[in-house]
């Protein structure tokens, strides 16, 4: 397992958006988080990544604890421990944040040099690889703002991958892109989980669910309602919830 | 006349060198100030945020002239004293940094959250964040309005005649009574414009500069 | 003029930028957060700005720290042995105040009253030293301590007496009306409906509104003013304004420096004056010591030398 989470719990101003969420993630997996909007499914991503603190719940990252819930308390990793952790994550955003300021292969390598101490050349023949493997490598020194929404993306994933994490978040991978660019990210998404990493995604959008996940979790009112393979996620809605979600 | 103007120079280029030396302080010391007043309103410390709403308040809401001679003439009553020319440095930098804070605020407000939650991820430290990530991206969001303050504070340098000291528009003036003439005081016209036309362009080749992103 | 920039202030600031790098270089396991980081530097500037408070700086002439002045000349006590002991006095004056106190063109601080006073002093053995200040300020400046005397065309006046102690007075001076030569205006009647200029916060205003009802009936109902007299002179020039009241002494400099024939003085006036110089009411001593030598001076003849250097016709 890459990826433990257990009891996550989160109230924003007393209501309450995650209710007791447990999970997990395996190397090679392709985990959907199904829901509509305002389930809590971004909120599970934001609490896995520490972009947001949970008030209850275990999550373990590989062999790491981000958080960790002892005698009622939920206690985090310390700084040093949180960079580790932070190596074996890798995040993509809905929309992209990447920073404009610099160029592609900058954005790339800015955190191994910067925040990992990768020695520059290691850094940027690992960006080269990642960007090769994208389809890229010629837009290296571009900067966002010359690039097309599907580029984004792809830069945005070599950015999350550059110091090999174990688990890929993606928030939303469809929302931005043309369909007839979703083909494209399902391709790069599956050859994330045959290189090994554990991918999760946080998705609305059903029928790229469908084609690309092994395994769905379906997320309501900050609860899970049903977590099983694709196939038999599809064959066997038993929830009344979940066949009104995919009917729409 | 040509003669008239090369007699008057000396006396003029001493005063623009007063203009200058206030004028180079200030921004040395205005403007890191400024970048610590606008994070300073942005940090969770309620306290430091409420001392500097009400610090650019007092220095936003008073004339610089008004905060020259409180500083010069009132501080003494307390016992504290400054010297004229750092009276004049002390309450340039105060006033400026009060503006510049306010600036660079408004533009790392405008950049967009998002860039914050990519940065934490990738493990940067908030010191970090702000080094690599948020404050080269406000420099060029800022550009236009430093520029219209550093220009400002060219001709706001005038106002140290109040603690005595002696610069460009003073001497012009010096030379203009003693003359009963016009012309010093046009050449020191002449000299300003010289100054702002060297800015506008330096800081047109700065924004030149920071075009290569959107 | 040397730029005086005060070494340590700068010092500082490169051990902030120097600081500032190392940072960057050792990492953030250094700097736990920015906040630490922000407390840190203003402590840095807060430091910096407590030494800009000691330090001295140049002006034109050479002063030395106005901190010790200031706690030297404090309320109530006479100065006078603190500037023996000292060595010198400080004269305040408008560097912008020709003929009685002002900068020729070498920069140098000339005047009526320079000159009187540098005498006053050489026969005291105390040195004279020169500091600019601001006019609307002069008071200020005296009774905080930044100078020791107030003496530059300095009217005597009720209200000023109660703020400084005057000398003797030391040359009379009359508010004088001046036209273009070719004006129709030969007296204060003539004013009537006419647009008077005179510098701001000058006697001269003072004196017309000794005369409130001729005033009344100025164009506008009160006098033009100007921040100096020689921008009240251009008007006048200009064509806006039918008539100047200044200081005979100031005038005549001016109308000496532009062409007589340009000029009309009116045999009316505003009245009479007399320039003294100011104290502060503590420093009887000094006062003293400037009085005695001034009437030596008028008694051996110097007084009237200086005076045809400056006002000769």
């Amino acid at each position: 397992m890459v990826l433990e989470v257990q009891g996550l719990s989160k109230n924003f101003a007393g209501k309450p958006v995650l209710k007791d969420v447990s999970f997990n993630l395996n190397q090679g997996e392709i985990l959907a988080i199904l829901g509509r909007s305002g389930a809590g499914k971004t909120t599970i991503l934001r609490c896995i990544n520490n972009l947001t603190k949970c008030d209850r719940g275990t999550i373990k990252v590989d062999d790491m604890y981000l958080c960790r819930e002892e005698n009622g308390v939920t206690v985090y990793a310390k700084p040093a421990e949180m960079l580790e952790i932070r190596k074996k994550l890798g995040m993509v955003f809905q929309n992209f944040n990447l920073f404009p300021h610099m160029s592609v292969m900058q954005n790339i390598i800015e955190a191994p040099i910067n925040v990992f101490g990768v020695p520059k050349q290691k850094a940027q023949e690992k960006a080269a690889e990642l960007l090769e493997m994208l389809g890229l490598s010629d837009k290296a020194n571009a900067y966002p703002f010359e690039l097309s929404g599907g580029q984004k993306q792809r830069v945005a994933i070599a950015r999350a991958c550059a110091l090999n994490p174990l688990v890929m978040c993606m928030d939303e991978p469809t929302s931005a892109l043309d369909p007839e660019l979703r083909e494209g990210i399902a391709t790069i998404i599956e050859n994330l989980a045959r290189d090994g990493m554990g991918v999760l995604i946080i998705t609305h959008d059903m029928n790229f669910a469908r084609r690309v996940a092994t395994r769905i979790i379906f997320l309501d009112d900050g609860q899970i309602i049903q977590e099983s393979s694709k196939e038999e996620f599809f064959a066997n809605m038993g929830d009344e919830r979940i066949r009104r979600f995919v009917a729409m | 006349m040509v003669d008239y103007i090369s007699r008057l120079m000396p006396a003029l280029l001493a005063g623009l060198d007063t203009t200058l030396s206030v004028f180079f302080l200030t921004l040395v010391f205005s403007i890191p100030l400024g970048i610590l007043v606008a994070l300073g309103q942005l940090s969770n410390i309620k306290p430091l945020v409420a001392v500097m709403k009400f610090y650019i308040w007092v220095m936003r809401g008073t004339p610089l002239l008004l905060q020259i001679v409180f500083i010069f003439f009132g501080l003494p009553i307390i016992g504290i004293t400054f010297d004229r020319y750092p009276t004049a440095i002390l309450a340039f930098v105060l006033n400026y940094a009060a503006y510049f804070g306010e600036i660079f605020r408004g533009g790392i407000e405008s950049i967009d959250k998002g860039q914050y939650d990519a940065a934490k991820v990738l493990g940067f430290t908030p010191v970090k964040t702000y080094q690599r990530i948020i404050l080269p991206q406000m420099i060029k969001i800022v550009l236009p309005s430093v520029a219209n303050e550093v220009i400002t504070l060219v001709k706001d340098t005038a106002l140290v005649y109040v603690v005595g000291l002696g610069e460009l528009l003073r001497a012009g003036k010096i030379a203009s009574n003693r003359d009963a003439s016009l012309v010093p005081l046009i050449l020191v016209g002449i000299i300003y414009l010289v100054l702002t036309a060297v800015l506008t362009t330096a800081f047109q080749k700065l924004e030149d500069r920071y075009s290569y992103y959107q | 003029m040397k730029i005086g920039i005060d070494k340590s202030a700068l010092t500082l600031y490169h051990i902030k930028v120097i600081k500032r790098l190392r940072n960057k270089r050792k990492g953030e396991e250094e700097m736990r957060n920015n906040i630490t980081k922000l407390i840190l530097i203003m402590l840095i500037l807060a430091f910096g700005v407590v030494s800009l408070a000691g330090c001295s700086n140049q002006t034109a002439n050479q002063a030395p720290s106005q901190t010790s002045n200031q706690e030297e000349t404090s309320a109530g006590e006479d100065s006078f042995e603190k500037i023996k002991e000292r060595g010198y006095v400080i004269m305040g004056l408008d560097d912008t105040f020709a003929p009685m106190g002002f900068r020729d063109e070498n920069n140098e601080i000339v005047g009526f009253d320079v000159d009187l006073a540098k005498e006053v002093f050489n026969r005291n053995d105390l040195e004279l030293v020169l500091q600019p200040i601001d006019w609307t300020m002069k008071e200020a400046e005296l009774n905080a301590g930044n100078i020791d005397m107030i003496w530059n065309g300095y009217t005597i006046t009720a209200e000023r007496r109660e703020k400084v102690a005057f000398s003797k007075p030391y040359l009379k001076n009359r508010q004088i009306i001046i036209t273009l030569a070719d004006s129709d205006i030969n007296s204060k009647a003539d004013l009537e409906g006419k647009k008077v200029a005179a510098q701001a916060g000058s006697t001269a205003v003072d004196a017309m509104y000794t005369e409130p009802d001729v005033v009344a009936t100025f164009d506008g109902g009160e006098p033009v003013l100007f921040d100096t007299n020689n921008e009240a002179f251009m008007d006048l020039e200009a064509g806006r304004s039918d008539a100047v009241v200044a200081d005979e002494v100031l005038a005549r400099y001016y109308i000496k420096l532009k062409g007589e024939e340009k000029y009309k003085v009116l045999s009316e006036d505003f009245g009479d004056e007399e320039y003294g110089i100011g104290f502060r009411k503590q420093d009887k001593k000094l006062l003293e010591l400037v009085d005695s030598t001034l009437d030596a001076m008028r008694k051996d003849g110097t007084f009237d030398a200086i005076y045809n250097k400056w006002f000769a016709d």
